[in-house]
């Protein structure tokens, strides 16, 4: 085949054939979670459903990694080189990373459909800044770029991954706030709420005030009472809509606004505006619908906890990479260029994700939001730092 | 406030928060060590959000975060607070480090992890055994024998009440320890960043193809940045020669990736201040490093030969080293203040300006296929050392305009009676030369960190039980492995099961044990309370 056609190939493989895999596998997985509460029959369809959509996910990485190696071939070199490349690996880096921990690791398959859906979005984002395939600066060309961009774009996804878990976390817990609450209001009101308070004691084992680090029980998974839907339609009525869409809204804009500033034409800007902030929007009224039916706040804390661990390893040797590579290539290690400037907010920022996890009184709800920040500090130096303002690294971008 | 403010966490976190939010200003803001002339445009209102803003903006010291007062202050504040919590944490550490034993129990505690299991052999060999299978993974051990310990009472570790066990424990130092080490290591690299400020050397020069060279001393550098302790005596005195410098780019307007460059690489000799002379390469990631001092290419230009005769006499002739300037041309200027008056040149090259309709055109394109050199003539005075001016740029407010000509390379024109010619055409490098004794220990920093990093992170902290025993009159022996995990307790249960299995291989199970054969495999704790719940009534002695 000749480059041109390993190009559009590369291209078919990515959109559509991989989108719609990430997507189709993500609904499948998150209606296997729906039937998790309902009766036997329905569980056994969700069990079926879970099958289907574990092809669906493979096939989907299976093509992702494809397009990686298509459009490497038609190009002759990694494709690492530009905006769509780097955002496109980071997709299949947290897509991949995520499944093999949910499903091998952690044994939890049914949050897939998250770890999917969050990479269908990024995959999606990617398309944005799509550029065709071509050759890299010779500057570029050499193993210390190969070793500190695959480290930090790795280091992304599985960041994005932590964001996915660290923003459901926030979610359930907001639910289970709520729900407390309302508890406490009827225990003050009236002896009406001396029963109900039993029902919810379940609750409070797993809400976010006790103990965190234990999963001590599955408050989700339990046979259809009337009183576990009640539970369930109440954690799900605690995330207040109107505030969870402005919220995000608001939140996506924070990077989104990149796009405005970056098109040729303001309509154009705010139309890629719209559509990410939407978007965004849309996936979180589906995690608010999902929150009952999401494990216990403890458990989805450690999983954003290790993700962003992990991440956080790797964030710290790319980064420290890029400086020994910055030595070599440009004469000095360090010189607080954008994106080098980038690098050390999103460190400092996930540091302080680590300290704020290990510190009384801020762990839990205020570490997970200094978490979401970090990631939107993450996102938002990546975009500026490649579409807002030049420097060294801008080479490197679009 | 005070010392109890410092050591608090919380009030790390606020610190490194500010250091993000001042990390941010220095991302939108542009820096005036990165990019002076944008934080210029800036002040003047030409560019960003206008000179009053500009004004507030430089008051606050926004245009160079990192050399602000308020960011040094920041620095120190952190290094403080981070002291505040080291010195307790070391000695805390130590004391660990060189006292602590795995402690002993009496009994299952109400959140471990426990499986019981019997077997024919004897408590002491099993403690033995378990004592090995432990040893041998890393974890550090105690065995505790009550009847052997004749000593008095060890009150930090219970009584001697205690039964006969094999207590271990494992990622209490290394996690600990791990934290320790990354949090000092930027000790390591502040001190590295702080000397080598002092210490180090920066400088540019650029230099001509086939041309004369220079040497490393310090008033052969176009740009001399030294430290406060780098002194004259320091430079190695070396000297560089460019033999030639091959550059190209993707020509092809319609390939992928049209107009990158290809190729960027200098053939230089150099002859050190007490050696052989020796050819050798420098290239994009490829420095060279000499007695010390490491060569990088930085800046790249064409070199065309000028030269200018008035009235028969030649006033000048040399290489100029051109710069690149917008829209793809290369501006320089010529002074030739050996000419009465002054003859001053603008001069802009444009490698690739192929004729065409009523002139050449400037294509913009950086391969000289078509070199043009644009001249325009000034005379007067030059004002040289009257103002401040750059070798590139002329001055001409002392100067008149006298017309200007195109050349071609080898052409010759004349200008309101100067002669002007461009005989040939060279390209020029600017090379930085640097000295930084600092990286070796900014290695070390750096590997300190990570090194730090990972166990403190993946070390967990677990503590492991065994015991076992032989009630009066029994022929089996009761073994009961039971522990905690601080950290990823899910973890743990599988670690756990791990031991269980492979201290039963060790010891042996009777084949008789029980008459389900599901009873031999340990009952690994998913329900901890009912777990402990089953041991101490099945297992633990009175």
């Amino acid at each position: 085949m000749t480059p041109t056609e390993l190009a559009d190939l590369s291209r078919v493989l990515y959109s559509p054939v991989t989108l719609s895999l990430y997507l189709a596998a993500a609904f499948v997985y998150l209606y296997a979670l729906t039937t998790t509460v309902g009766r036997r029959e329905e569980r056994e369809r969700g069990m079926r459903a879970r099958k289907v959509g574990l092809v669906l996910a493979v096939a989907g990485i299976g093509t992702h990694i494809a397009h990686e190696i298509v459009r490497g071939l038609a190009q002759e070199r990694l494709p690492l080189g530009n905006m769509f490349e780097v955002t496109s690996l980071m997709a299949l880096v947290g897509v991949l990373t995520g499944f093999i921990y949910m499903q091998v690791i952690r044994k939890r398959p049914e949050l897939n459909g998250f770890v999917l859906l969050g990479g269908a979005l990024v995959l999606a984002s990617a398309l944005l800044m799509y550029s065709e395939p071509g050759p890299l600066m010779p500057i570029l060309d050499t193993w210390w770029r190969t070793f500190h961009v695959s480290l930090l774009v790795a280091a992304m996804g599985i960041f994005a991954a932590g964001f996915v878990f660290n923003s459901l976390y926030l979610l359930r817990d907001t639910g289970e706030l709520a729900v407390a609450r309302e508890r406490e209001r009827q225990l003050e009101g009236s002896t009406v709420g001396a029963a109900s308070a039993g029902d919810l004691d379940v609750a409070d084992e797993t809400s976010g005030i006790g103990g965190r680090t234990i999963d001590r029980l599955d408050a989700t998974v339990d046979d259809g009472r009337d009183h576990d839907a009640e539970y369930r339609a109440a954690l799900r009525a605690g995330v207040s809509v109107p505030r969870l869409v402005i919220g995000t809204f608001l939140g996506t804009s924070l990077v989104s606004w990149v796009f405005v500033y970056s098109a040729a034409t303001l309509a154009e800007g705010l139309t890629r505006f719209l559509t990410i902030n939407l978007v965004m929007v849309a996936a979180a009224l589906i995690a608010r619908w999902f929150v009952p039916l999401l494990p216990p706040t403890a458990t989805l804390d450690g999983i954003a906890h290790r993700t962003i661990a992990f991440a956080f390893v790797m964030w710290t040797v790319g980064t420290i990479a890029g400086a020994m590579w910055a030595e070599q290539s440009w004469g000095r290690f360090w010189g607080w260029d954008p994106k080098e400037t980038g690098a050390f907010l999103t460190w400092v920022a996930y540091a302080g994700y680590l300290h704020a996890r290990a510190t009384k009184g801020v762990k839990g709800r205020g570490a997970a939001w200094i978490g979401v920040w970090s990631f939107v500090v993450l996102m938002g130096t990546y975009l500026i730092a490649n579409y807002v303002i030049v420097g060294l690294h801008s080479y490197a971008g679009l | 406030m005070g010392w109890r403010w410092l050591v608090r966490m919380r009030t790390a976190l606020m610190l490194l928060g500010v250091l993000a939010l001042m990390t941010a200003v220095a991302t939108v803001v542009p820096q005036e060590p990165n990019v002076p002339t944008t934080v210029r445009s800036w002040r003047l209102g030409e560019e960003g959000p206008g000179a009053t803003v500009s004004a507030v903006l430089d008051w606050v010291g926004a245009f160079d975060v990192y050399g602000s007062p308020a960011f040094l202050a920041l620095l120190l504040a952190l290094f403080l607070s981070l002291t505040a919590c080291l010195i307790p944490r070391i000695r805390a550490w130590i004391r660990l480090v060189r006292r602590s034993k795995p402690p002993v129990v009496k009994t299952v505690g109400g959140s471990d992890i426990t499986a019981s299991f019997q077997t024919d052999a004897a408590p002491a060999d099993v403690h033995a055994a378990a004592a090995k299978l432990l040893g041998g993974r890393v974890w550090r051990i105690r065995r505790h024998d009550p009847e052997a310990e004749g000593g008095p009472l060890d009150a930090s570790s219970g009584a001697r009440s205690a039964p006969s066990q094999v207590a271990a424990e494992k990622g209490l130092w290394s996690r600990e320890g791990g934290s320790l080490l990354f949090h000092l290591s930027f000790y390591v690299l502040l001190a590295a960043i702080v000397f080598g400020q002092l210490l180090t050397f920066e400088g540019q020069r650029g230099v001509v193809e086939r041309d004369r060279g220079f040497t490393d001393t310090a008033i052969s550098y176009w740009n001399y940045q030294p430290g406060r302790w780098f002194s004259e005596a320091d430079h190695a005195g070396w000297r560089l020669e460019l033999d030639e410098f091959e550059i190209d780019w993707i020509r092809d307007p319609l390939a992928p990736g049209a107009g990158q460059p290809t190729t960027f690489r200098s053939t230089v000799t150099i002859t050190p201040a007490d050696g052989e002379p020796f050819q050798d390469v420098v290239e994009g990631n490829q420095p060279l490093t000499v007695d010390g001092f490491k060569i990088h290419q930085l800046d790249w230009g064409y070199a065309p030969r000028v030269e200018v005769e008035v009235d028969g006499q030649m006033v000048y002739d040399d290489l100029l080293t051109a710069v690149a300037a917008d829209g793809g041309g290369f501006r320089s200027a010529v002074k030739a203040p050996a000419a009465d008056p002054d003859v001053g040149l603008e001069v802009f090259f444009y490698p690739f300006a192929p004729d065409g309709d009523g002139g050449p055109s400037l294509t913009g394109a950086p391969w000289d296929e078509a070199p043009l050199l644009v001249v325009r003539q000034w005379r007067g005075d030059l004002q040289l050392g009257a103002t401040q001016q750059t070798v590139n740029e002329l001055d001409t407010s002392g100067l008149e305009s006298e017309g200007g000509a195109f050349l071609r390379p080898g052409d010759e024109v004349v200008v309101e009676g100067v002669t002007i010619r461009f005989p040939e055409l060279r390209r020029w490098v600017g090379f930085q030369v640097s000295s930084r004794p600092q990286i070796p220990w900014l290695l070390v920093g750096s590997a300190l960190l990570v090194a730090g990093l990972i166990p403190a992170l993946y070390a967990y902290r677990r503590r492991v039980w065994v015991m076992a025993v032989r009630p009066p009159g029994q022929q089996r022996t009761l073994v009961t492995v039971f522990g905690r995990a601080f950290q990823r307790p899910e973890k743990f249960e599988e670690e756990h099961g791990d031991l269980v299995t492979e201290l039963i291989r060790m010891v042996g199970v009777p084949p008789d044990d029980t008459t389900d054969p599901d009873d031999r495999a340990p009952r690994s704790g998913a329900d901890p309370a009912a777990a402990a719940r089953d041991s101490a009534t099945e297992v633990m002695p009175r």
